[in-house]
């Protein structure tokens, strides 16, 4: 009986995954083949210093494609969804501050961003996608054990007690 | 950690590096083959994640400074068109001209670029032909909008220090030929002066002009009193407002979406 819901667990987990591996990959990689664009983007928040922006607009696709290579090997699940959820709670801060304030943007959530005519803003939308994806990322800071992942294959290996390894101990326990 | 077992766990690096590099002979294993797992798996995020940031950065780095280094092409189709300087706009075309334009253009503004693109030439040979006046207005709009900032001002004040050289028509050609994106590197002073002498402005004062930013402030002060002005305002969507490019004649804004509003403007002022 209770192998069952376990096994059940573990393949929406790698669904839940490989999902937000290809959120961030792909997000981060439109972000990356413009950076124009994405500046004017992370400008368009109206939030940082104007030196800052270019630091952040740089930082930024680079960190979502770290995240998402990351989650798509199942390395460092938990770490990784960590980070995805508080990137995730920042994008949504971001957004909501912008549509409470009146600033007309686009999110820029996958390339593109900037200012907009207001009849075309999106907010509800960018939020709802930003919410479903902080719901992804907490399943897996949660329950990080998934199929296909370089941390099951790790921890098969049973943790040589002289190495003194704490990695992957806790995942072996859940 | 005592020496003895720095000194074990050296030896043992020292094996796991050799078994990697299969230098090993045959028949001997490591001591422990997962641990080998683990440091081959962090090597290769280590590795991985090197090359994301380092190739990212690279590649970003020298997308947005594609400007870097280039040389402005110059456009000198229409250089014959003589230009005047009038406070901070330029005037082409005779006075006599049946109808006159006002164009509100940005040098960093993609739509106004695309508008130059589609109507520059049959305004000019409208121009040419006497029976077009055009009041160019550069606006200062988008001057956060590189990276590092001030291209739109600096090429807006550029353009009028290339009107007082008589310059103007093909300075203004060659900028929005060669136009920068958005949110990129611009074109530097220096670079801005380069266009210049390569459209035969020579002497100090065109340097000189563009370095200082002569007309810097009246740009700015001019811009203010645009945004302000309700006759140039539009709908974009969200509430009136300026936007760039406008073109309005006799004091009403022109709807440059229809493609034959140059000819129409025209017959009008021929009836």
């Amino acid at each position: 009986m209770l192998r069952a819901p376990l096994h059940v667990k573990d393949v929406v987990g790698t669904v839940v995954r490989l999902a937000l591996a290809t959120i961030f990959v792909v997000s981060g990689a439109l972000k990356l083949a413009d950076p124009g664009q994405t500046f004017l983007a992370v400008q368009a928040y109206d939030l940082l210093p104007g030196s800052a922006v270019g630091l952040v607009a740089t930082a930024l696709p680079l960190l979502e494609i770290a995240l998402g290579l990351a989650l798509l090997a199942g390395i460092g699940t938990r770490t990784a969804a960590a980070c995805a959820a508080v990137l995730m709670l920042a994008f949504i801060g971001g957004v909501a501050q912008a549509w409470a304030r009146g600033l007309t943007i686009d999110c820029g959530c996958f390339g593109g961003g900037g200012p907009l005519a207001a009849k075309d803003t999106e907010y509800p939308r960018e939020l709802a996608a930003d919410v479903g994806f902080l719901v992804l990322a907490v399943w897996l800071l949660i329950r990080p054990r998934t199929r296909w992942s370089a941390d099951s294959w790790l921890s098969r290996a049973r943790p040589a007690a002289e190495t003194g390894a704490a990695v992957d101990e806790d995942l072996l326990r859940r | 950690m005592g020496g003895a077992e720095r000194t074990a766990r050296k030896r043992r690096q020292q094996q796991l590096l050799a078994a990697q590099a299969k230098q090993q002979p045959s028949g001997r294993k490591p001591a422990d083959p997962d641990q080998v797992k683990r440091i081959v798996v962090r090597v290769a995020i280590a590795v991985v994640v090197l090359a994301v940031v380092v190739g990212g950065v690279f590649w970003m780095n020298a997308s947005k400074n594609a400007t870097e280094g280039q040389v402005i092409q110059p456009q000198t189709a229409h250089q014959d068109i003589i230009s005047t300087r009038e406070g901070v706009t330029v005037l082409t075309g005779p006075p006599t001209a049946e109808v006159t334009l006002d164009v509100y253009a940005d040098f960093l503004c993609p739509a106004c670029k695309q508008f130059e693109d589609l109507y520059a030439d049959r305004i000019a040979e409208h121009v040419k032909a006497g029976d077009l006046r055009v009041r160019t207005h550069m606006v200062p709009m988008l001057t956060e909008r590189s990276d590092p900032p001030g291209y739109s001002l600096d090429s807006a004040n550029a353009g009028l220090c290339a009107a007082d050289e008589g310059a103007f028509v093909p300075f203004h050609d060659s900028l929005f030929a060669a136009q920068p994106g958005e949110g990129n590197r611009g074109f530097d002073k220096q670079q801005l002066i380069e266009l210049g002498r390569a459209l035969d402005i020579t002497g100090e004062t065109f340097p000189v002009c563009v370095t200082n930013g002569t007309y810097n402030d009246q740009l700015i002060a001019e811009f203010d009193k645009i945004k302000q002005d309700t006759r140039l305002h539009r709908d974009f969507g969200g509430g009136a407002g300026f936007g760039t490019p406008t073109v309005t004649s006799g004091g009403k804004v022109v709807d440059t979406a229809d493609d034959a509003w140059l000819d129409k403007l025209l017959a009008a002022a021929q009836r």
